[in-house]
């Protein structure tokens, strides 16, 4: 049959029509619109059954425990746990956050081998071994090991293979632990200081951010949350003392501003008031402790801490009513703290009466070590890295052949981290145990890849700050990657392999000899139960009144302004820089684009003649870094204030290359007493731009 | 302009004095919602966050500065401004419990909406959500990713509503009238501090009942009649009185 | 016939008796106006396959420039659909010589606008969400029906005049077409004047509505807000002169008289008497705003300014040197015959309802309203321009081959027929 035109278009009009009225032009619609929200390029969710596994979070400093939620074998979430004595319903902006690390752009996910022309090349594990073994070997005697775990028992892991090479340099990256124990010990104590926060009808915060950054963070929290019923006077007042009107002045019920690194005279000032209305000790240097807390006169405290002398005599009076008043002492950022300062908050305890009673501080027992020729926890506070870095510095100390970090990075963490960083490359062989790359692993010549907390098997052993000894595990819950391994378990390989003997061939029964040493029961810690002790070591302790002294003689700060860095757990650590996700918590006017803003007072601003946005350079002897003004009347005058966890130059696009790293300006000193390298009162000059 | 009524409000208690601005509440809104990462996040007026917290200053100079943390959810209003004008009742207030939704497949991006909203509750996907490759493994299987070209808000993290009501009804129990605590949003859920408390404001066996008629309970912008069912607590009256525009003469409640 | 070699090469598509430039010359001129529509197409090949973060706009700027400029060609379109309805349905039969422009320029304006729209929206793929799951109490929804039903009826309106086209109007199914519809206008110019002072008026009650946008918000008249009202009469007020400035500019270009001076001043004084009524109900309505909207809303009046960007000079131009000014003039016989006054006037009305559209949409959103916010600014970026370019150069573009090739202006021939 011909079809002419006429037949043609008569055919096409008529099925054109025909289609109009079948559901065809509206199922196409439809259809366009379900392509809208489909794109391939978009990802869509996977479903599948829903799991809950109670975990502690090996990333965050305050060590929270949380509840992972997991669909099929993904963890999805990180959910706060209620039944976990560091969680108690709370989690943290960082621990929030760990789920999307695992698929972090920084991770690290196959050993690298820095080759001739600085570039890392990805090689095989028995290639790294083969590499490390050699050097290991060779440096025998001569070698450093770094941890950035604080509360692992890996540690003594560590520790014990180092001490078998032949070396006692195992050291911790510094933090308030630190100080704290060498306070303890200065006082003639032992075990380690726990703050029963729970318990306290009073709790004074001087510089120690303990709503956010301080020791065990969230548990803090969970106690301020229950002392502070919604639209109600508190029933426990929380008074925080510092230079910067941060987070923990945000929730605490009085600011009192001080002067960054004054946190020490503060404490002075009060024990002299509580002395003069009677506060008295049995303590051996009790009357050396009076005679020189006497010298500290409210005007004179005044004059130092910039505080009004009449605002310390109302907290004295407050705390000399309250009947379980609680002291608590720290580094507005968490490290650098005087020992002296530490033991000037205690001697405020121990004249409140508040040493081992409930609401004050108490002494918590610690398990000795489990693995052969481990140091002890009390030894490895003794051990002072950066002090050990700048005796390297001044060649008072040969560099070691080696050095090994384990998720530690000193390169970007330490005070002077450039500085730091050339000690570091005077060492010849570098390797590291890392999660990401950070900037010591692009020092390092072997970058070896270990599991995050949420794939491995890993512990935690009473945190500073804890109230009470406590102990519970990591557990693996999420699939570890192909290439990645557990370090603890690797270094007991390769101890094996070098001839050192460790007495143990597994990382599980490290753990498991950790946990009977505690006094936990196993089973019950795999299955996500957290072992507390209620137990506290006796002590009479004295008051350390010639270490306070001594302490309290430092030089103040060149320069002529303070800087007061500003730690906040949303910016993740030295180890794990910001997670992507934690991005959109910096605030407006900290970060914009690459450039950090940096904080003072109005009346500051004005001594600077500088106005908000301006470009200013805020420089001292260690460093120098270009900020824009944010002008914030929550600061002490004459002080800046600077957001730490910026400036990365490694990591990932969610961290790299934005603002500038605080640490560069923070100058180590040494205290006088105690030796302790210190670096709590920074000062700089500021210039405009 | 009647607001609708509903025999279960859904509402968001805050309590602004318990706030130390850490952003837990932040990132846990992100994650529970699948919100895509940025690289730079520093330019706020475009970036994604179903809940913000703003930062208030009593304006005065040191030492006698105080500060406090606002998070922001999406209100929720009674009388929602954004509902009304949406052209193709792509945002509506309807199911019982009285939550805006927002359906995203319907959207078609105008903004009309984001324009009505004077709290920036709602924001616009300038660009195709991305993750880095990965980390789509993270997302959660409850809440769909959203194309660009849509706006999207805080919907009260609505699909725990949905296992809430589900999970009553294996168990028997009336899904119309949860228990406290059944059924709570992420940011309320992560809060350290217990800032954020969640309930039912109309079941006086939720705390929320007593919180919001607290004297010192505000809504935002409460003269404006779009009913918030966001409450936020402070004892301290200069925080108050930044929670509404108050002319020189007036006074604050509470 | 034979051939005149000194007539363009298009010259038998010419309207009868009119004279134009040279092919080559006008082709230069579409080739330069093409640069600007290409600037524009290649911005909207870019937002349309990357997404609007193209722009310039943000969460707090979700309208911007686009929307603005949306708002500003409709309301000077306006010409279309109110000189229809004084020809068509109040037999104001001298308007019939200028008619057929303002037919053109409400269609560029109205296509234009939605060209924009279709960029402007997120989802253009469901854009017509807005008829199948249509929310009757949008405002938006009435502007969706209106703008694409008046855009039909603008086509409609096109049309006749398209098939007037000399060589088109030989065919006789095509001029009997042009010639039924010609019968019908006055329906279609009834029907346009319908839609559009609704949907002028739904742009205006957009803003209106919003309760919670003090600056914007007003009260108002059963269910449309008093915003309603003032955009219906602004666009009234400023789209004759628009047209007539349209007109004029073409003239230049092409240094013929178009339209006579008697028509351009009624033009003008339709205006201004339109904006006289504008004004009154205008300042009427800033009082009210000032005295009712703003303290039920806890704010004061200099509250809704901050800095230069969005200061308080942007109304006091708006209402005094684009509002009551060009107003005296327009309304005033004497001023307004001084030709440089009326284009003065002209120019002027039109700014000032550019801006009462500008600080409507812009600076609505960039004031805060939660006490603690603060205010933000935008700047519409090069993609933005680019887009607004586009529809002008396509604007230009279909006036060019209109007026070359549709008998537009009636009076050409007599205004010019000494020349000739």
């Amino acid at each position: 049959m011909a079809v002419d035109r006429r037949g043609f278009l008569k055919f096409v009009t008529g099925v054109s029509a025909g289609i109009m009225v079948t559901p065809v032009p509206w199922v196409l619609l439809d259809d366009l619109s379900i392509w809208t929200q489909n794109w391939p390029w978009i990802p869509s969710n996977v479903d599948g059954p829903n799991t809950f596994v109670s975990t502690v979070s090996k990333l965050c400093p305050s060590c929270v425990g949380m509840k992972v939620r997991l669909v099929g074998d993904r963890p999805v979430r990180i959910l706060p746990d209620d039944n976990h004595p560091l969680s108690k319903g709370g989690i943290s902006a960082l621990a929030v956050a760990e789920a999307q690390m695992l698929h972090s752009p920084a991770r690290v996910r196959r050993p690298l081998k820095r080759s001739g022309d600085g570039a890392y090349v990805a090689i095989s594990w028995e290639e790294a071994d083969a590499l490390l073994a050699e050097k290991l070997g060779s440096a025998k005697g001569s070698l450093a090991c770094v941890s950035g775990d604080e509360t692992g028992t890996i540690n003594e892991v560590l520790s014990a293979f180092t001490a078998r090479a032949g070396s006692q340099n195992f050291y911790l990256m510094p933090s308030e632990i630190q100080p704290a124990a060498k306070a303890l010990a200065a006082m003639g104590g032992e075990g380690q200081f726990g703050y029963d926060i729970e318990n306290s009808d009073y709790v004074l915060a001087i510089g120690a951010n303990i709503l956010e950054s301080w020791g065990t963070a969230i548990r803090n929290r969970a106690a301020f949350k229950d002392a502070h019923p919604h639209g109600q006077e508190p029933t426990v007042p929380y008074v925080y003392v510092g230079a910067v009107q941060g987070n923990t002045a945000a929730g605490a019920d009085k600011w009192i501003a001080i002067k960054p690194g004054t946190e020490g005279a503060f404490a002075l000032g009060l024990a002299h008031l509580l002395i003069k209305s009677g506060a008295s000790s049995y303590a051996s240097d009790f009357s050396a402790f009076a005679s020189l807390a006497a010298g500290y006169t409210p005007e004179k405290v005044a004059e130092l801490t910039g505080a009004s002398a009449d605002g310390i005599k109302a907290l004295a009076a407050e705390l000399q009513k309250a009947r379980r008043p609680l002291v608590i002492t720290g580094s507005e950022f968490g490290q650098g703290t005087p020992v002296g300062t530490v033991a000037a908050g205690m001697a405020v305890n121990l004249l409140l009466g508040g040493l081992n009673r409930p609401g004050g501080v108490k002494l918590l027992p610690v398990a000795a070590p489990v693995v052969d020729s481990a140091l002890s926890r009390a030894q490895m506070m003794e051990k002072d890295f950066v002090a050990y870095l700048s005796r390297i510095n001044a060649g008072k100390e040969k560099a070691p052949e080696a050095m090994l970090f384990y998720e530690a990075n000193p390169a970007y963490g330490l005070p002077q981290a450039d500085k730091m960083a050339e000690v570091l490359a005077q060492v010849p062989f570098k390797a590291t145990f890392t999660t990401f790359l950070d900037e010591t692993a692009m020092l390092c010549d072997l970058v070896l890849p270990v599991p995050m907390g949420l794939e491995r098997l890993d512990d935690v052993a009473t945190p500073y700050g804890s109230g009470s000894a406590l102990y519970c595990l990591a557990r693996p819950v999420a699939p570890m990657p192909a290439n990645v391994r557990p370090a603890a378990d690797y270094i007991l390989g390769l101890a094996g392999k070098l001839g050192y003997s460790l007495g143990f061939g597994k990382w599980e029964d490290v753990l498991k000899a950790k946990a009977q040493a505690m006094g936990a029961n196993w089973k019950s810690l795999m299955a996500g139960d957290v072992f507390v002790s209620t137990e506290t070591v006796g002590a009479s302790l004295s008051f350390g009144a010639d270490l306070i002294a001594k302490s309290l003689t430092a030089k103040t700060a060149e320069g002529d302004f303070a800087l007061a860095p500003v730690h906040k757990l949303n910016m993740g650590t030295a180890k794990t820089a910001i997670p992507p996700y934690n991005n959109k918590t910096i605030r407006r006017w900290e970060l914009q684009g690459s450039e950090i803003y940096v904080a003072m007072n109005g009346a500051t601003a004005r001594k600077l003649n500088v106005s908000k946005h301006d470009k200013v350079v805020v420089s001292n002897k260690s460093g120098s870094i270009v900020a824009r003004v944010n002008v914030f009347e929550g600061i002490m005058s004459d002080t800046v204030a600077v957001l730490m966890g910026l400036g990365h130059t490694a990591f990932d696009q969610f961290s790299k290359g934005k603002g500038e790293n605080v640490m560069q300006l923070l100058t180590v000193g040494f205290e006088p007493g105690s030796g302790q390298s210190v670096w709590a009162m920074a000062g700089v000059n500021i210039s405009k731009a | 302009m009647e607001a609708k009524e509903f025999k279960v409000r859904w509402v968001m208690a805050i309590d602004i004095d318990k706030c130390t601005g850490c952003g837990a509440c932040m990132v846990a809104c992100q994650a529970e919602n699948n919100l895509a990462p940025v690289e730079d996040a520093s330019f706020k007026l475009r970036v994604m966050n179903w809940l913000v917290v703003y930062e208030l200053s009593n304006k005065q100079p040191f030492p006698d500065h105080d500060i406090a943390y606002l998070p922001r959810p999406c209100m929720q209003c009674g009388n929602p401004p954004c509902v009304s004008v949406c052209p193709v009742i792509a945002t509506d207030k309807n199911e019982e419990g009285g939550i805006v939704s927002q359906v995203t497949p319907r959207c078609i991006g105008c903004r009309y909406c984001m324009a009505a909203c004077p709290y920036h509750a709602r924001y616009f996907n300038w660009f195709d959500p991305s993750w880095p490759e990965g980390m789509e493994k993270v997302l959660t299987p409850d809440v769909s990713v959203r194309p660009r070209g849509v706006v999207e808000k805080c919907t009260f993290c609505h699909h725990r509503f949905m296992q809430a009501k589900d999970k009553a009804i294996v168990e028997g129990r009336d899904p119309e009238a949860l228990n406290d605590g059944d059924y709570v949003t992420s940011c309320a859920e992560a809060c350290p501090n217990g800032a954020i408390v969640f309930g039912d404001v109309n079941n006086p066996d939720h705390a929320v009942y007593e919180l919001a008629r607290s004297q010192y309970a505000c809504r935002l912008l409460e003269r404006l009649h779009a009913d918030p069912q966001v409450y936020y607590i402070s004892r301290r009256e200069w925080v108050r009185r930044q929670l509404d525009n108050y002319l020189e003469n007036e006074q604050v409640k509470g | 016939m034979e051939k005149n070699y000194s007539l363009p090469a298009d010259h038998d598509l010419f309207p009868e008796g009119v004279q134009r430039c040279s092919l080559m010359k006008f082709m230069g001129w579409l080739g330069f106006v093409g640069i600007f529509a290409l600037w524009g197409l290649y911005a909207a090949f870019r937002v349309l396959s990357n997404g609007l973060g193209e722009t310039a706009m943000d969460d707090y700027f979700g309208f911007g420039l686009w929307i603005t400029f949306d708002l500003a060609v409709i309301a000077l379109g306006a010409g279309a659909f109110f000189t229809g309805l004084l020809r068509y349905i109040l037999n104001i039969d001298p308007l019939k010589n200028i008619i057929n422009l303002t037919v053109i320029v409400g269609f560029i304006c109205y296509s234009g606008a939605m060209l924009i729209l279709v960029l402007d929206i997120g989802q253009p793929i469901r854009a017509w969400f807005g008829y199948w799951h249509a929310n009757v109490h949008s405002m938006l929804t009435e502007v969706i029906f209106c703008i694409t039903c008046y855009c039909i009826v603008l086509i409609i309106e096109y049309i006749p005049l398209i098939f007037e086209q000399k060589q088109l109007n030989r065919i006789p199914l095509l001029r009997h077409i042009a010639h039924n519809l010609h019968v019908m206008m006055p329906l279609f110019a009834g029907i346009g004047a319908f839609l559009s002072t609704f949907h002028q008026g739904s742009l205006g009650g957009m803003y209106g509505v919003l309760f919670a946008r003090p600056y914007v918000y007003r009260e108002g008249f059963f269910v449309w807000p008093w915003t309603f009202f003032l955009f219906v009469i602004s666009a009234v007020a400023s789209g004759p002169v628009f047209t007539v400035l349209i007109a004029t500019i073409m003239e230049k270009f092409g240094g013929k008289k178009l339209v006579s001076w008697e028509i351009k001043s009624l033009m003008g004084k339709i205006a201004g008497a339109m904006l006289f009524v504008y004004l009154i109900f205008k300042f009427a309505d800033t009082y009210a705003w000032i005295n009712n909207v703003l303290p039920a809303a806890g704010l004061t009046f200099d509250q809704n300014f901050y800095s230069t960007i969005y200061g308080q000079w942007l109304l006091w131009t708006e209402l005094g040197l684009c509002g009551v000014i060009p107003c005296i003039i327009l309304l005033t016989p004497s001023l307004r015959n001084t030709p440089s006054l009326f284009y003065t006037a002209a120019v002027l009305d039109c700014i000032g309802i550019t801006i009462n559209r500008y600080v409507f949409t812009v600076q609505a959103l960039a004031m805060p309203v939660m006490p603690f916010d603060s205010w933000e600014t935008y700047n519409p970026n090069w993609a933005e321009w680019g887009a607004c370019a586009l529809i002008l150069a396509y604007g230009a573009i279909v006036l060019s081959l209109s007026y070359r090739y549709l008998p537009v202006f009636p009076q050409e021939r007599k205004l010019n027929a000494t020349k000739a």
